[in-house]
């Protein structure tokens, strides 16, 4: 579903009606995201919020709307709920925003995706975004610029810093997955290899990573199997981790070798990816190649 | 998070685990280990490879365990303080297998690992036979089946058990892993020799006695408890670091650590503020300055905030607030890119015009070493 992604996707907001749900469904709409509807919090709400019509559940949701995708601006104890009942009422690309799922819920709401066939992207993610034409979520638009490279990312804020000085340097993105920072989530960076490599209008693949989980491992082996790879750029936080601790993110945890950036970055290496040990030297590598 | 060996079997035994008996000892003074011996003293630190970092000591007589603990404790293994050892009857004449149960995120489902080539060994050895399972306890059980049928026929019984207790305890106490080794296998059954147990910390909220367990151990768990309490993560890296952090997001302050430490800075901590829960109240960049400002070697404090949301103009007139109520010290120097920055930066210079505010990190990290040359 992110490869047939576009301005006109009509876009749910489930939560709409909550804090969170009404500041960033304008800033979406604001940036060009076709938001066509969402669900309340509460039993009490209006029919309509902001111009947006506001339905009792995402099943009515969709059956008035048609929208194929949506974005959970839930708490994390209601993450669960509400991605089991945004799949079973046919939405093809779930957000889920909230950080705090508890691991065991966010295997539920993995099997539920995949029983269903629909993507999903989260937990603990700022979300995804079609540069300079629609976004899924609160990615800063100061970070977002236009342009073809591909950039996927664990961490929230260490991409914002990534786009923001790929821009400053002349450079942009053509499509922009935040993966999230939990250990068990939704889709990984291996699954988004085949749609970058497939996207005509992305050159380069800028993957930024961190410490714990063995996802950098499963794109490595995804990339040394792909034949004519696109050029791939990788940053992996947490050199200096602590090891036993999780860094601020719940899956940033190693124990023993397990996760740890030595092992990531030897695994990318050897596959083909060129690992970069600063924001700025990865920024000039792109710039270069 | 991993937790500690003690606690990870306490937890395991809750599941029906066999575990030794075992001491955990605090301070070596006045302490005599029970029964006849030889013992094995082991360092309580959340981290892997302990054997290899010379955190397990075999001891063949009493003289030998006061030996090793005076040795281990008050150390550090591995970055972590050594504030208590776990001591142990050593098992002679036992086989050392290896069986742990690990959530796999790519299935959704359990991954399911065991050799009867356990112990220090299998941690380097990397590739070992596994099955996959969904999360439900029965379907573990029968994919265990398949690794079990290379098991000596008298241990079955005992090894089942144990995949058991290991499914009980991962799937009922929400955890990533559940891991033992060795796990010695004897006439008298399965019994734990280690364990390895992490711990999902977004359950905290819901599990009390999970949460509980983690804040028995303030020691051992400075970080988790402070998470816990706090409901932000700082994490201490080094209590003689010379540079301070305030920082959002983890990734980020993750690079800003290690593009530090490359630069020949050594950071004192890492910390996500989580600036999008400061709802209008200075209290956690007060908390957060002055745990930096209580220890001594620090020389500068860097604010490194990449605002999506946050309204920075809010944010620099929290942190003036901050530094007001603090009566900080030390030299800062500040970097606010995003949301408002403008109006931030004009809200330190106003109130702490002493604060040297820059645009980039790497401008940032210039400022920091001219400031802690001498």
């Amino acid at each position: 579903m992110i490869a047939s992604l576009s301005a006109r996707t009509p876009v749910l907001v489930l939560g709409l009606t909550g804090r969170m749900g009404r500041a960033h469904a304008a800033h979406m709409r604001r940036y060009g995201t076709n938001i066509v509807g969402g669900t309340a919090i509460r039993a009490d709400a209006p029919a309509e919020q902001d111009g947006i019509p506001v339905f009792a559940d995402v099943a009515a949701a969709v059956a008035a709307t048609g929208a194929q995708a949506a974005i959970a601006m839930v708490p994390p104890a209601g993450t669960r709920a509400a991605a089991e009942a945004a799949f079973a009422a046919g939405i093809r690309l779930l957000v889920t925003i909230a950080e705090g799922v508890p691991v065991h819920d966010s295997i539920a709401i993995g099997r539920a995706a995949r029983a269903a066939g629909a993507t999903w992207v989260g937990p603990s993610t700022p979300g995804l975004a079609l540069p300079g034409r629609m976004k899924i979520g609160f990615l800063p638009d100061v970070a977002l610029c236009p342009g073809d490279v591909a950039l996927m990312s664990k961490s929230g804020t260490l991409s914002y810093e990534v786009g923001y000085r790929m821009a400053q340097r002349g450079l942009g993105q053509s499509l922009w997955v935040g993966v999230g920072g939990d250990p068990v989530k939704g889709v990984r960076f291996a699954e988004l290899l085949p749609v970058f490599q497939a996207d005509p209008a992305t050159r380069a693949i800028v993957l930024v990573g961190e410490v714990g989980g063995v996802e950098e491992e499963e794109f490595a082996a995804a990339l040394a199997a792909t034949p004519d790879a696109k050029p791939v750029f990788a940053i992996i936080a947490g050199r200096e981790a602590k090891e036993g601790v999780s860094m601020g993110h719940a899956g940033a945890l190693t124990w023993g070798e397990f996760g740890t950036h030595a092992a990531k970055q030897a695994r990318l290496t050897t596959a083909g990816a060129r690992c970069c040990a600063t924001v700025e030297a990865l920024v000039e590598a792109l710039a270069a190649g | 998070m991993l937790l500690v060996e003690a606690d990870g079997k306490a937890l395991l035994a809750r599941h029906g685990i066999r575990v030794l008996p075992a001491t955990l000892v605090r301070q070596e003074e006045g302490f005599r280990p029970e029964g006849p011996g030889p013992w094995v003293v082991k360092a309580q630190v959340p981290v892997g490879g302990r054997g290899k970092a010379g955190g397990i000591a075999f001891c063949r007589d009493a003289a030998a365990v006061t030996e090793a603990l005076q040795r281990l404790l008050g150390g550090t293994l591995r970055g972590h303080p050594v504030t208590a050892c776990l001591v142990e009857q050593a098992v002679a004449g036992a086989e050392e297998h290896y069986l742990s149960l690990l959530v796999d995120p790519a299935s959704y489902g359990v991954r399911i690992a065991w050799t009867r080539a356990g112990g220090i060994e299998v941690e380097e050895a990397g590739e070992l036979a596994t099955r996959l399972a969904p999360p439900e306890e029965g379907a573990i059980q029968a994919a265990a089946e398949e690794l079990l049928a290379e098991a000596p026929p008298r241990d079955r019984a005992a090894l089942r058990d144990a995949v058991a207790g290991l499914a009980r305890a991962l799937l009922r106490d929400g955890l990533l892993l559940a891991e033992v080794n060795p796990l010695f296998l004897g006439p008298d059954g399965a019994v734990a020799g280690d364990a390895k147990v992490v711990l999902d910390l977004n359950l905290a909220e819901t599990r009390t006695d999970l949460r509980d367990l983690v804040l028995a151990r303030p020691e051992a768990y400075p970080d988790a408890v402070r998470k816990l309490e706090e409901g932000f993560d700082y994490v201490e890296l080094d209590p003689e670091g010379e540079l301070g952090l305030v920082t959002t997001g983890a990734g980020l302050s993750m690079v800003v650590v290690d593009e530090m430490q490359a630069a020949g800075l050594k950071p004192l901590n890492f910390c996500d503020l989580r600036t999008g829960q400061l709802r209008g109240d200075p209290a956690r960049l007060v908390r957060v300055l002055g745990w930096i400002a209580e220890r001594r070697r620090v020389r500068v404090v860097l604010v490194n905030i990449f605002a999506g949301i946050t309204d920075l103009g809010e944010f620099g007139r929290l942190l003036s607030d901050a530094l007001d109520r603090t009566g900080l010290r030390l030299p800062v120097v500040a970097r606010l890119v995003g949301n408002g920055a403008a109006a931030g930066r004009a809200e330190l210079e106003r109130r702490h015009p002493e604060i040297a505010v820059v645009d980039s990190l790497p401008e940032a990290l210039a400022r920091i070493a001219a400031l802690r040359a001498p």
